[in-house]
């Protein structure tokens, strides 16, 4: 899927959110399923295959959401997606409309990957800290990727600052190399 | 002429020498002289007249072709002459030609030699060359590859002593260090 089809379903996802009155909810729930699919293999695989009916993958993805207790708004926009044949561009979409909702609030989104979750607390100062660090307003979005082996790494845009065990560990491999 | 006078004149002298003149056995005649000296005179002019001219012409005529023969054979030994220089040219030429034609068939046999020979150097060059920086590419990669793999290695077991040991609280210490650091750069 080209870009402009990403955004042009990202645009989408966000009016119908928005009109629903569950713009947060549908961003932050999102938002934790491109998390889960990122992590799952099977999943991801599942959703993108296209020998199982469309159907059975929409009701694959809802039950998942029903466990997580999402909202029917969320449940229903993933469900067309999926159902759309674009499940492998989900995690695209997903970024998208985070973005996009973020400039909505004209903030800009601090894409944050930790091992473990940061509480509130963390958070907030993190995103303190970065919004005065690059002089814009910030919003965290943590994605907890226990490949980062420990450590955060934040990238806003461009900008990446890279505070993982896993990027010290691959810093030492090219030194020794 | 004079002989044939002296006879005239000793034939009209004898009468008057006596009846021995009469004789003599040797002289013939007077009229027999007579007749003899114009049957000679009127042969000798019909021959001067008609049987000389001929035979000199015949003469002349067989002079003039042994003349012109020797001139043809003249001619022709010179023809001869010139057709045999004119051929020992062409020897000579055709002889030079071969010598050259042999001289440059050896120079370029000669260059030929040298040139597959110059050839066959630059190419065992090249391929000793072309070898050596194969080899060379080759323990570069492997070195490479004992490199890589002896990195590999290492961060492998770094990761998993580094995963043994970070512990929840070690890794909450380190998003703390982070923060506070991107605290204090503010």
């Amino acid at each position: 899927m080209q870009a402009e089809q990403v955004d042009g379903y990202a645009a989408a996802l966000f009016e119908v959110a928005r009109a629903e009155g569950a713009l947060e909810v549908v961003e932050e729930e999102l938002f934790k399923l491109s998390d889960v699919l990122s992590q799952s293999d099977e999943l991801r695989s599942t959703l993108t295959d296209n020998t199982i009916p469309a159907e059975k993958r929409q009701e694959i993805v809802q039950d998942l959401l029903a466990t997580g207790k999402a909202t029917p708004v969320t449940s229903n926009l993933v469900s067309f997606v999926v159902g759309s044949g674009h499940a492998r561009d989900l995690p695209a979409i997903i970024k998208s409309l985070v973005e996009r909702a973020a400039a909505e609030r004209q903030h800009s989104v601090a894409e944050v990957r930790s091992a473990v979750p940061l509480d509130e607390n963390q958070r907030t100062r993190l995103a303190s800290a970065l919004s005065k660090n690059l002089g814009k307003e910030v919003e965290v979005k943590v994605h907890v990727d226990p490949s980062v082996l420990g450590g955060i790494s934040a990238r806003v845009g461009d900008v990446v600052i890279d505070g993982t065990v896993r990027h010290r560990l691959d810093q030492l491999k090219e030194s020794i190399r | 002429m004079n002989a044939l006078n002296a006879v005239l004149v000793f034939a009209t002298a004898a009468p008057e020498g006596g009846e021995e003149a009469t004789t003599n056995p040797i002289l013939p005649a007077w009229n027999e002289v007579i007749w003899g000296a114009i049957s000679f005179t009127v042969l000798f002019v019909l021959i001067a007249k008609f049987a000389f001219p001929a035979v000199k012409k015949g003469i002349d005529a067989r002079a003039d072709k042994i003349r012109s023969s020797l001139d043809e054979a003249e001619r022709t030994r010179d023809e001869a002459s010139t057709i045999l220089d004119q051929y020992r040219r062409q020897l000579a030429d055709a002889k030079n030609e071969s010598a050259r034609i042999i001289e440059e068939a050896r120079q370029a046999a000669d260059k030929l030699r040298q040139d597959l020979k110059s050839q066959a150097e630059a190419e065992v060059a090249e391929i000793k060359q072309r070898a050596q920086e194969d080899i060379a590419a080759q323990v570069e990669r492997a070195m490479g590859d004992l490199r890589a793999r002896v990195a590999d290695m290492t961060i492998e077991l770094t990761e998993k002593v580094v995963q043994r040991n970070l512990d929840r609280e070690t890794n909450l210490a380190l998003i703390e260090r982070f923060i506070d650091e991107a605290e204090s750069a503010a």
